[in-house]
């Protein structure tokens, strides 16, 4: 589908970066390092200084400084050699109003020089085709849905087979059924070797779709590594465990309150049968909970984390921004 | 790149602008008025006693026009629109992704955000080349006329991409791309009429002039011919140029100049349109070039305004000499296109506070000690500076030679003159880039209107209502630093005999203000100074690195 395997070395090299808008730091001296093969989170939220370091990385956008490298291509001074490498998703996706959706991309097929004519139309068909566009080919690119236009501009970002992808907010606008085509599309992508930078202010959509996150906050990079990583760094180590019994539910509620690691038994959803648990342990301990229960003899229909744990650390994160005195970097 | 209709970008606006439905009505539509013009012409002929031939060049004037609506003004707007629609819609980062050259993307876009218009020229073209042949028009003439005509026209979209890629709302992008259109190419040429020379060849007349006998009815033709036989060839210094060639080379160099512009543009989204270097060479390049046009043309007097304004309606043989006005009327026009041209150099080279602190900040990252000079965040005040040198120098030479000229006898221009002139430009120009650097865009707008262009209205309307109070006026309109040039030469230059009120008034008041505006000059020129410093010590602050000079 893309590139394949890139060189040796990480895809996406940043160091000390740092992007001002003239008093105000939107990036401050971040340094992350992405290697090839991976879907690599980006989550923060709105303000967090996301868009500046993509549109940096998409060598739209010249950093205050820093060092920026590409697949080993440094991304501030080779950038026409970076952009054969790399394929950019902006926020919102725009998309032209005077083409059609293969005109669309056949227009960027030519201008990456994909071949000759038919070559460049069998890859504009692909496109379509792994996006799921292909029935609406002859369509106007203002006419599609909001959801249909993010596939578009992700087929178009596809066209190239970029060793780098970077996505800025992908999966806004896009119902449940294509969030997941394009979660398996990215981690496909993941699998023959290039790398996808992905940016989302929904912590739990991409925990789902990543091998690895970063949280940003305020220009600053917070926590970076798995998602348990992550919240074990952010110091938010609770999670919400949601468990549906067909029954004994007071006795199970009760049985969850002596265990170690759960910190609540707070809810009853579902007409009982769901039970929210707030959780401390490791993920040991929560196999060690599921064991505990069913050992109990209690009939389990489903134990999962729910993703509100995700969020609530980013909630959290957003509240302390907006708590008098922790507004944004400031240095003038 | 230079396959044009292998270009992406070229081929893109191929698809979407030469669809059948949008280019139908524009086509069908241009060949009505084009089949209108050419038919009634020759209906309209067919009633007179003219030959064949005669009767064949009648629509050619009226199809040049219509041609260049289609060419320089739909096409224009069209540039500027174009440009500044994609930046609206939010796709032309996808086109500075592609990975296609800088300059490759400009070619793209002036070449293809016009290809409807470029087709609707071409569908007029047969009318034209009908009317070409068989009104026995000679080839070089055609090829003269319409090879300038194709360049004034690439220059003229290069205008509109350059408004398009400056201004980020669509509608004041058309507006402000036919506003610098009509003002570059239709008001400043005017300036050659009160001898800058050198602003008639950024137009098409005078080609269009030299070839105008072979457009038009042969007697009429014959007639014409004799008058242009008396306009000389362009001077350039000590060379005598067709007037083609010469229109070619300076428009060319405008060409080269806007395209190097965008090409920065998109290079670097963050760059000015202009280096610095580029600023003092194309600034040097105009000083030279009014210079070279006016000084040959000097002896002869086809300089001055007062010939052109007296040629009609004089008896033939009518002994004619140059007034004194004509001089302050020419140098303060000098001066006055030197100071606006400095003005332009200075907001295309000066950062503001935003680019500086990122200059700053970046020099104390690459652990260096001051800002590269030519640099965009580097400060312009000694590309100002040298900029004002050559613009005073370039106004001494040029209002010397015409007070010294043969026809003020004996007359000389005193060097405290250039004194002068250097303190006007000086003023003006350090003031407004002190301005403009220190307290930024807004602030410098807001003084603009209130001390530049204020003063001159209200000192008008006071003229104009009575002549006692003229004195006044006088004064209120010296607050405006666009009035010095003016009020300078009116000053110092010998042969200036104004009425006694207006004599004893204008250079007290030219050299108060000129003080006033020293004095505000160097105060924000200080100002200015504080504030880098302020910049530089708080970047300095933010870790511990070496001490940063400027």
């Amino acid at each position: 589908m893309t590139g394949k395997a890139g060189p040796q070395g990480a895809a996406i090299e940043i160091r000390d970066l740092r992007v001002d808008y003239g008093d105000f730091v939107a990036v401050s001296d971040i340094s992350l390092s992405v290697p090839f093969g991976e879907v690599y989170g980006l989550v923060g939220p709105n303000g967090a200084g996301k868009t500046s370091t993509f549109k940096v990385l998409a060598t739209l956008m010249e950093p205050t400084y820093g060092e920026v490298s590409l697949a080993g291509i440094d991304a501030l001074e080779n950038k026409e050699e970076v952009r054969c490498i790399l394929g950019y998703m902006p926020d919102l996706a725009p998309v032209p109003s005077d083409l059609k959706a293969w005109e669309f991309l056949e227009f960027y097929a030519d201008a990456y020089a994909l071949g000759s004519s038919k070559e460049r139309s069998e890859r504009v068909a692909e496109c379509l085709e792994i996006v799921s566009l292909s029935g609406e080919h002859n369509s106007w690119c203002n006419q599609l849905s909001r959801g249909q236009t993010q596939r578009l501009v992700l087929a178009k970002t596809l066209l190239h087979r970029p060793q780098v992808m970077i996505l800025d907010e992908p999966a806004s606008g896009l119902d449940p059924l294509s969030r997941r085509e394009l979660r398996h599309s990215l981690q496909a992508i993941a699998r023959e070797g290039a790398s996808v930078l992905v940016s989302s202010h929904i912590l739990s959509e991409l925990a789902e779709m990543c091998s690895s996150l970063c949280v940003m906050n305020q220009g600053k990079i917070m926590a970076a590594g798995t998602a348990t990583e992550v919240r074990r760094e952010l110091g938010r180590s609770e999670r919400k465990l949601a468990i549906v019994v067909l029954d004994r539910h007071e006795e199970t509620a009760s049985w969850l309150e002596g265990e170690e690691g759960v910190l609540e038994v707070a809810e009853f959803k579902s007409n009982g049968q769901q039970i929210i648990v707030s959780f401390a342990g490791d993920d040991t301990q929560q196999a060690a909970l599921l064991t505990g229960l069913v050992q109990q003899g209690i009939a389990v229909k489903a134990f999962e984390e729910t993703s509100s744990s995700f969020e609530e650390i980013l909630v959290g994160i957003a509240e302390d921004n907006r708590k008098p005195g922790e507004g944004a970097t400031r240095v003038h | 790149m230079w396959k044009i209709w292998a270009n992406p970008i070229v081929r893109r606006y191929a698809r979407s602008r030469l669809r059948a439905r949008g280019l139908g009505v524009s086509l069908l539509i241009t060949l009505m008025l084009a089949g209108f013009l050419f038919f009634l012409s020759r209906a309209m002929g067919d009633r007179t006693d003219l030959s064949l031939v005669d009767l064949a060049r009648i629509p050619l004037i009226a199809l040049l026009v219509l041609q260049g609506l289609i060419l320089f003004v739909l096409a224009t707007g069209q540039m500027a629109g174009g440009i500044t629609a994609e930046a609206d819609e939010g796709v032309i980062d996808y086109q500075r992704l592609a990975p296609m050259t800088p300059l490759a993307k400009v070619v793209g876009y002036l070449f293809g955000l016009p290809i409807r218009e470029y087709v609707l020229f071409l569908a007029t073209m047969p009318f034209s080349l009908w009317s070409l042949w068989r009104g026995e028009v000679p080839l070089e003439i055609a090829l003269q006329l319409y090879g300038v005509f194709m360049i004034a026209a690439v220059l003229y979209h290069l205008t509109g991409l350059v408004a398009g890629t400056v201004v980020k709302n669509r509608r004041w992008a058309f507006l402000l791309s036919m506003g610098m259109v009509f003002i570059l190419y239709t008001v400043v040429p005017q300036a050659s009429k009160i001898g800058l020379v050198y602003f008639k060849y950024v137009t098409i007349e005078p080609v269009f002039r030299e070839c105008l006998p072979h457009l038009i009815p042969r007697d009429l033709g014959a007639g014409v011919q004799t008058l242009r036989n008396l306009v000389p060839p362009a001077r350039f210094f000590d060379l005598d140029l067709p007037q083609a060639v010469f229109t070619v080379v300076t428009q060319a160099v405008l060409i080269l100049a806007m395209g190097f512009m965008l090409w920065r543009r998109w290079y670097r989204a963050e760059s000015h349109l202009m280096g610095k270097v580029g600023a003092i060479g194309l600034f040097a390049w105009v000083q030279v070039m009014l210079l070279g046009n006016a000084l040959p043309l000097i002896a002869e007097g086809a300089v001055f305004p007062s010939r052109m304004w007296r040629r009609w309606g004089s008896p033939w043989g009518y002994e004619w000499a140059p007034d004194p006005e004509d001089v302050v009327i020419m140098a303060g026009a000098y001066g006055l296109v030197t100071l606006f041209m400095l003005w332009t150099m200075i907001v295309l080279i000066t950062p503001n506070r935003d680019r500086q602190i990122r200059g700053w900040r970046r020099a104390r990252k690459l652990e260096k000690k001051r800002l590269a000079v030519g640099s965009d965040p580097a400060t312009s005040i000694p590309w100002v500076g040298i900029m004002i040198l050559m613009g005073a120098a370039g106004w001494f030479w040029f209002t010397k030679e015409v007070v010294e000229s043969d026809w003020f006898g004996g007359t000389v221009m005193p060097i405290q003159g250039g004194g002068a002139f250097l303190l006007v430009l000086a003023t003006a120009g350090l003031g407004f880039q002190a301005l403009l650097e220190g307290k930024g865009v807004r602030a410098t707008s807001l003084c603009g209107i209130l001390g530049g262009v204020a003063p001159i209205l209200v000192g008008t309307v006071l003229a104009a209502s009575s002549e006692k109070l003229i004195p006044l006026a006088i004064w209120i309109i010296g607050i405006s630093p666009a009035a010095g040039p003016i009020y300078a030469t009116g000053a110092v230059i010998p042969l200036a005999d104004f009425e006694g009120e207006l004599m004893r008034g204008l250079p007290r008041a030219f050299w108060f203000w000129q003080v006033a505006t020293a004095l505000l000059a160097l105060d924000l020129i200080w100002s200015l100074r504080r504030s880098r410093e302020e910049i530089a010590e708080k970047t300095l602050g933010e870790g511990d690195h070496p001490p940063l000079e400027e």
